[in-house]
């Protein structure tokens, strides 16, 4: 088994506290980073780990701390993205149980480099048990000294808040996740201006995922190389990839970037349930473009799965056996990006529910000739048309879907003559 | 200034523009839905997006800032396509009913599918239903059908009038834009909604179904309901229509003007147009006895009976009513002729009553031209009776707002006293029972000349439409007077307003021309 970083306390018991958390050496690395280390040596330490987001997008975190503007006469934001939704990823729910304080100290790591002072967790609506969980965390932060007024005696201050969403998918979009942390309705904003400069309440403002401040502490305490070390040079660390689908053995799995596809699903995750066909993957959450089951042989990092037409995305690996009928996953991603579509931009709005009127009409038997070009056609119109990434995340596994299993979509088809 | 290439055409433009303005200054179109120069670019229609060198993806022409040397692509076959893909969303669940619809004749919708998509449609589904005759507003009708999601009325409600009656409801395919628990829309600049609605799914109620966009014409004239002087559209009748049509105008639009009023216009001047047509004095009227007057005969009828006046220095036994409805030109000349060379001194003003001003465009002066009449000399005196001589021969009152706002009781008393009682007014009242002569004049929209607004600003205007029956506009009857009492003063050489505005700025600093 590979080496546990992010998930080293999983198995032990009450690991979420802070009183076993510092038992385990926990809290470590704010001392290190408050009291030995200045803001610009944290960043550059980050900038050399590679640490690339871990939310979908990839971007790496300290190019994007780098972006922050260094002297405002505005107050700065960290918003923590712990919305979740992209359909396949439940990772960073399992951070935020079991380790709580390792993301703490990734946000108060993270805020001190960057300069801010006051963090948001923008938490799912349907995660009300784990937003407990951090609101307990973080009272016994407070509690330690090390969020509040003066963390460590170091004259640094940072609040922490956690907010909860209302259970829309497009609030994971960072300007959407803005927008309704602001109180609004969550539609993403127009870019640029960019968050880095006008981002929440006008004020520049960081926004990473949960497993990316998570990994902040290991690179501080043990450094970039050994963080580059754990995974790949240019995309340093560990995964958690989140195993779902018709496996013998889903859950999440804590591997070094770069672990064969094929070794997560056939070694990891125990191979095909009941010993079924393999079918297709999606290897990056619902809106990465599918991958056939000759296509499995693939490094999982950004790279490798960008030159295999595909993404690595938030992790999440669904996979898909012989009996699933890919009509149904289409219909199903349809359906998803039809319904969560927020609805202003045209193309996303309208193209999104066109595709799911044709797929539900070719699942109820009344496919037509042409349909399957028609929807080739639409999601190509949607394809880079949209304002936000949600238009990009519908239709690259639409067009996936479409056309590697175009023969059996059309088998519907002609099937009902 | 930064040099950018727009289809390959050199075009300088000022830093920090976007895309769509330059273009727009150089005359290239970009189709837009979202977009209204009033508001912040929001990016989501989708329609104007053009290719930019170097970028890979398509660029939105209403949001991304010119950099030197940029070149960028309005039409080229890419761009084309991603518009005729966006026109094909757009038309996927828009009804089909054109025919019917306001809108059709100056809808971009329909401007943009004929430029750039007359395609087939291969929407082989079941449109959505939605609401299609909704009332919003007392005046505005809701069409959620034909509704593109450009949140422009949304906007408009949040940033212009603050009033917020809007919001967007719902998501995905089934967002809408409405207004919240039916609380209708109750503001003073509500028409604005269905003017700035690019498609047809806000209408006036006062326009839908009366005539068709593409049988009315279009004339620039200054809205006269308050001080303001907004900028507006007259949108009249040019054509043959099958049924005779009872009105020439048919609505009134704002027209641009970053001085004024910007891009929009009150509910007050929108809706006030009814009184270009409506009970109209197209006659001149002697009720005396029957002689028919014509022009050629009641002009030196009352000049004859105002010489008299003057020669036997009788000044006094005139009195004059006017109002600022009338042009600066119209009372430069009463000034000369009146004031300066017959020297009469019972000059009232008879306005509407003020209303309430807004801070948004209304102010509470309800004519437009007070601050013209203050610059030109004189002091606006209201109408008191009892200041009004006993000796009074000749009483010449402009307009007839003295209905309504006097007990009509009272005027009649007063009137009786009087020997001869002139009226020149473009409408028909109770007034004109008790007076002898009455000469129909113009209203604003057919005649020409300049008003000052609250703000000292002097907006000269041009007529849009033609004079009704034999009435005359008040500067034309005014010269004509003047000439026939031999009036002192170079009337001769008075041939049209925009020569006695040159000339009264010679006479007054005010109104000399400012470069």
């Amino acid at each position: 088994m590979a080496e546990k970083l992010l998930t080293k306390l999983f198995d032990v018991e009450n690991a979420h506290t802070i009183d076993i958390y510092i038992q385990k050496n926990g809290y470590r690395a704010i001392q290190k980073a408050l009291k030995e280390m200045t803001p610009e040596q944290i960043l550059e330490e980050v900038k050399a780990a590679n640490l690339r987001g871990r939310g979908g997008a990839g971007f790496p975190a300290g190019v994007k701390w780098g972006f922050v503007p260094k002297t405002v006469d505005k107050p700065k934001y960290l918003c923590v993205n712990a919305d979740e939704g992209e359909p396949g990823t439940f990772k960073d729910r399992y951070i935020m149980t079991h380790n709580p304080h390792l993301l703490l100290e990734g946000i108060i790591i993270s805020s001190y480099c960057v300069g801010i002072h006051t963090a948001y967790i923008y938490i799912r609506g349907e995660y009300e048990v784990i937003a407990l969980r951090l609101e307990e965390a973080i009272a016994e932060a407070y509690a330690k000294g090390y969020l509040g007024k003066d963390i460590l005696g170091s004259g640094f201050d940072l609040d922490v808040y956690v907010h909860r969403g209302a259970g829309a998918y497009i609030c994971g979009e960072e300007t959407a996740l803005l927008e309704s942390l602001e109180g609004k309705r969550g539609n993403p904003r127009l870019k640029p201006p960019f968050p880095a400069s006008i981002g929440l309440f006008k004020c520049p403002t960081v926004i990473n995922n949960i497993e990316t401040l998570a990994n902040v502490p290991l690179i501080i305490l043990n450094g970039a190389d050994w963080f580059k070390q754990k995974g790949l040079p240019k995309d340093g660390g560990t995964r958690i990839f989140g195993v779902s689908g018709m496996v013998a053995k889903p859950g999440i799995y804590e591997l070094p970037i770069g672990t064969p596809l094929k070794d997560i699903i056939f070694e990891h995750a125990g191979g095909m349930k009941k010993g079924k066909k393999l079918k297709a993957v999606i290897p990056g959450g619902m809106s990465a473009p599918v991958l056939t089951a000759d296509e499995i042989n693939v490094a999982m990092d950004f790279d490798s799965l960008v030159e295999a037409k595909s993404m690595l995305g938030s992790g999440a690996i669904i996979v898909i056996d012989q009996d699933t009928s890919m009509l149904e996953v289409l219909r199903l991603v349809a359906k998803f990006y039809s319904h969560e579509s927020c609805g202003q931009c045209t193309p996303c709005r309208i193209g999104n529910a066109w595709i799911r009127k044709t797929v539900d009409r070719m699942a109820n038997g009344a496919g037509q000739k042409g349909d399957i070009d028609n929807i080739i056609r639409v999601a190509s119109n949607i394809l880079g048309k949209t304002l936000c990434p949600l238009g990009d995340a519908a239709a690259m596994p639409i067009l996936s879907i479409t056309q590697k299993f175009r023969e059996e979509l059309e088998s519907h088809i002609k099937g009902q003559g | 200034m930064v040099k950018i290439f727009i289809d390959e055409k050199p075009v300088e433009t000022k830093e920090g523009a976007t895309i769509f303005k330059a273009a727009q200054e150089a005359g290239i179109p970009i189709p837009h839905l979202c977009y209204h120069p009033a508001f912040e670019p929001e990016g989501t229609c989708r329609m104007c997006l053009v290719e930019i060198e170097g970028v890979p993806k398509l660029e939105l022409a209403c949001s991304t800032q010119v950099r030197e040397g940029m070149k960028i692509f309005t039409r080229n076959e890419r761009v084309v396509e991603a518009r005729k893909g966006v026109l094909e969303f757009l038309c996927a669940e828009h009804p089909l009913d054109c025919p019917i619809c306001d809108q059709a004749g100056e809808c971009k919708l329909q401007d943009y599918y004929e430029e750039y998509g007359l395609f087939d449609s291969q929407f082989r589904e079941v449109k959505e239903k939605r609401r299609k005759k909704a009332q919003i507003a007392k005046n505005l009708i809701h069409d959620q059908e034909r509704c593109v999601l450009c949140r422009r009325c949304v906007r408009f409600l949040r940033e212009v009038t603050g009033t917020r009656e809007m919001g967007v409801f719902e998501r995905g395919n089934h967002t809408e834009v409405n207004i919240l628990d039916e609380i209708n829309i109750d503001n003073n600049y509500s028409g604005n909604l269905a003017e700035i609605c690019p498609v047809g799914a806000i209408t006036d109620s006062d326009f839908r179904f009366k005539t068709r966009s593409w049988f009315l014409a279009e004339g620039d004239s200054i809205c006269p309901h308050c001080s303001r002087g907004c900028s507006v559209s007259i949108h009249y009748n040019s054509a043959f229509h099958r049924f005779p049509v009872p009105k020439r105008v048919f609505r009134v639009n704002s027209r641009t003007n970053p001085d004024i009023n910007g891009y929009w216009i009150c509910d007050i001047g929108r809706y006030a147009y009814p009184y270009i047509d409506k009970n109209r004095c197209d006659k001149i009227i002697f009720n005396n006895d029957n002689t028919q007057l014509s022009w050629e005969s009641a002009i030196p009828l009352i000049a004859k009976k105002m010489r008299r006046l003057k020669d036997m220095d009788n000044t006094s036994h005139l009195a004059i009513i006017m109002n600022t409805w009338l042009t600066n030109e119209e009372l430069f000349l009463l000034k000369k002729l009146f004031v300066d060379y017959f020297q009469a001194e019972n000059i009232f003003f008879v306005d509407p009553p003020h209303g309430e001003a807004d801070d948004v465009l209304l102010t509470a002066e309800r004519t437009p031209n007070r601050k013209g009449a203050v610059e030109i000399g004189f002091d606006l005196r209201p109408l008191d009776w009892s200041e009004l001589s006993g000796n009074t021969d000749i009483l010449l009152i402009f307009g007839s707002f003295l209905t309504g706002q006097t007990d009509s009781g009272e005027v009649k008393t007063h009137l009786d006293k009087i020997e001869t009682k002139i009226l020149l007014t473009p409408h028909s009242s109770d007034l004109d029972a008790l007076m002898d002569i009455i000469l129909p004049t113009a209203v604003i929209p057919e005649k020409s000349g300049s008003l000052t607004n609250v703000d000292g600003i002097v907006q000269e205007f041009a007529p849009v439409l033609e004079g009704i029956g034999e009435s005359q506009p008040e500067w034309k009857i005014l010269i004509d007077l003047a000439k026939l009492m031999n009036a002192d003063f170079s009337v001769k050489t008075f041939t049209s307003p925009a020569v006695i505005l040159e000339e009264m700025g010679k006479e007054i600093a005010f109104f000399k021309k400012r470069q």
